[in-house]
């Protein structure tokens, strides 16, 4: 089955058209990347899929629900991280896992399992019994990915996953997204404009650039059709010099 | 535990423990208003201390004296004579032994009495800095007090001395002995002291009303904002939680902390209210009137309270919708909620049934004017009005219910933000 379906999805605010028909499909246990600048349409798809926003036009599907029509069913499937997300602030670390966890775990043993699981993603040690308020951006950061992991779901959705985090921390989170991806056959759809992030993670990826996918494929097979030695590269190639240089400034 | 506990567990933990919230809402009402209700006690009492009364006595006769015996004799009184030739030397005096009182026996007062002629005695009470001459006005009450009785007391001594039959009948021929009729039930109080029973019971209950629906309201449409702005909203709107659930449990979690800062206030308003009205007890309770709250009528006022606090809810809720953040949420609810309360204060010194009747329309269309008629309604037994309320505000509070839930289905919520930048 597949995790993900979009269909010419299309979104407007007001005049501005932030996706103009995007089509593209996600394997189940695959790690999917969307890449591109800011403002290209990535959050706007993720939001979506994420059924925070309703599309313009078009459709999206998540294992097979509509995320219009069967809102309810696709919430009980993924996991969102949104880019600029936050905490309780008046909640310790350790509290806010165990909200999350109770609302997802089904029994008390799976509401352990995740618990401990979540203790161990977020890295932050005896820093959990601390309020959250007193938590520097990057550990908000690591106890909120550690909260949409640690719940197992079977499409997680992060944008921009490593965003606050040192290279060190970056690099850990990287690693149990493919860990993750590996041994618990989870799905991810993963949004960044750090390119050299994404092909280090993803199995495939979507150029996406002014809301329009402009390329999809391996890291590998992109490179090589275009050839490029990297992603960065190969987004410079397709969009061209003068209209990479506008949207990067 | 079920999914709705875990929200408001989670939403009471969170609110609980903002210290500033806390303090804001629970405690400086518990401080505040017993302080200030303290403060007019401390006013009132100086107000009572013993009046001073300087006296200059510039007549001769018998009556002159006689009014200085009943000075000397009243209650809290303290009566120093004086020598003075005139008001100006008399007043002089009075200022230099601080005392705030001056009465005046000009000359030829006894004669005037005896000659059937007005008598006139001048009191003068000297107001200095900021008192506000509430010391004065405790005082002047006093003399006059006295005064009366002693006029009183002259007129039967004429009366008894210059014509037959009984003073007291002559002096006043008729008397009106007043009885209430309330509930069937003829009472032996005047139907003013009743009306004022009923008003003193009935007049803080608007105020409380009012207080708890603006504490509830921006309470829960605050939180709502506090997810925006803290850039939880998202998240939470993602999790395998059905929408409505979510409203409803944050609707619980911050009407229980809005429930307890309105019991912080009431407690706050009931000491500072105390202060004031304690010198004016009606002396007759309402159970002594047949005035009784029977379980029937206190259940169907707790049913139309709660029935409009989830009117107020639901309807912050969603104006918050239309907020980004805890200092916009305020405006809103100000703007939303305080036209639908603000009205009800007419209900506070003007009976219903005899308002025009436009106005009665207006009043009885606005939810939270049904409290404040129920809690009259309750005391005087007429349950057939509080269940019409009910039924209204039953209709009311599930249309306005649905409504907020709807908009929590939509991506209404997140476009009030979106609309200022395009997203990446």
């Amino acid at each position: 089955m597949k995790a993900v379906l979009v269909e010419n999805l299309e979104k407007d605010y007001g005049k501005v058209k932030a996706l103009k028909g995007i089509s593209f499909e996600i394997k189940e246990g695959e790690i999917f990347g969307l890449i591109g600048p800011n403002g290209a349409g990535k959050s706007t798809t993720l939001k979506i899929l994420a059924t925070l926003l309703t599309p313009t036009g078009g459709r999206a599907e998540v294992f097979g629900h509509d995320v219009v029509k069967e809102g309810d069913e696709v919430r009980k499937l993924i996991s969102y991280l949104p880019e600029e997300a936050g905490a309780y602030k008046n909640l310790k670390g350790i509290e806010y896992l165990q909200f999350m966890a109770k609302l997802y775990a089904k029994t008390g043993k799976s509401y352990e399992k995740m618990l401990e699981l979540g203790v161990k993603l977020s890295g932050l040690g005896d820093r959990l019994n601390d309020k959250i308020s007193t938590y520097s951006k990057g550990m908000t950061r690591k106890l909120l990915l550690a909260r949409a992991l640690m719940v197992e779901p079977k499409l997680a959705i992060l944008d921009e996953p490593a965003s606050g985090l040192d290279i060190i921390n970056a690099y850990s989170i990287r690693q149990t997204i493919k860990q993750f991806a590996r041994e618990k056959g989870i799905t991810f759809l993963v949004s960044s404009h750090n390119m050299l992030e994404v092909e280090f993670l993803c199995d495939r990826v979507a150029l996406i650039n002014r809301g329009m996918i402009v390329e999809i494929g391996t890291p590998k097979e992109l490179k090589e059709k275009y050839e490029a030695e990297n992603l960065e590269e190969v987004f410079m190639s397709i969009i061209g010099g003068k209209q990479a240089v506008e949207v990067f400034e | 535990m079920s999914d709705f506990w875990i929200l408001v567990m989670k939403e009471l933990k969170d609110l609980l423990r903002d210290k500033g919230l806390i303090f804001g809402i629970i405690i400086v009402p518990l401080i505040i208003y017993p302080a200030l209700g303290q403060m007019m006690q401390v006013g009132f009492e100086q107000a009572q201390e013993e009046t001073k009364v300087v006296l200059v006595n510039l007549d001769e006769g018998q009556y002159g004296d006689l009014l200085i015996k009943a000075l000397e004799t009243a209650p809290n009184v303290t009566l120093t004579k004086i020598d003075a030739l005139s008001i100006d030397e008399a007043l002089q005096k009075a200022q230099e032994e601080n005392y705030n009182m001056i009465v005046i026996i000009p000359q030829n007062f006894s004669r005037a009495i005896e000659n059937n002629q007005k008598a006139q005695v001048e009191v003068y009470g000297t107001i200095r800095g900021i008192s506000g001459g509430m010391r004065e006005a405790v005082s002047e009450g006093r003399i006059n007090a006295v005064l009366t009785v002693l006029n009183e007391y002259l007129a039967k001594l004429k009366i008894q001395q210059n014509m037959e039959g009984d003073p007291e009948a002559i002096l006043k021929p008729i008397d009106a002995k007043s009885f209430t009729v309330i509930k069937g039930r003829i009472v032996a109080v005047p139907p003013s002291l009743v009306a004022n029973l009923i008003t003193s019971q009935s007049f803080s209950m608007p105020i409380v009303i009012f207080i708890m629906i603006i504490l509830v309201a921006q309470m829960s449409a605050g939180s709502m904002a506090m997810e925006k702005e803290n850039k939880t909203l998202e998240t939470l709107l993602t999790l395998p939680v059905k929408r409505i659930t979510i409203v409803a449990g944050k609707m619980v979690g911050t009407a229980v902390i809005g429930i307890i800062a309105a019991i912080a206030y009431m407690i706050g308003m009931r000491n500072y209210l105390g202060s004031l009205t304690s010198s004016a007890q009606v002396g007759i309770t309402l159970e002594e009137l047949g005035l009784t709250v029977t379980p029937q009528g206190a259940a169907l006022f707790v049913l139309i309270m709660f029935l409009a606090m989830i009117f107020a809810l639901s309807f912050a809720m969603l104006l918050a919708v239309f907020a980004e953040d805890t200092k916009s949420a305020n405006t809103v609810v100000s703007a939303g909620i305080m036209p639908l309360t603000f009205p009800t204060f007419i209900l506070m010194f003007a009976d219903l049934e005899t308002l025009p009747l436009a106005i009665k329309y207006f009043l009885l269309a606005i939810p939270f004017s049904h409290p404040i008629l129920a809690s009259r309604a309750m005391l005087m037994g007429e349950y057939s009005t509080m269940y019409a309320s009910a039924v209204y505000l039953g209709v009311l509070s599930v249309l306005m219910l649905l409504i907020t839930a709807r908009f929590f289905t939509t991506e209404k919520l997140l476009t009030a933000k979106l609309r200022l930048r395009r997203r990446g």
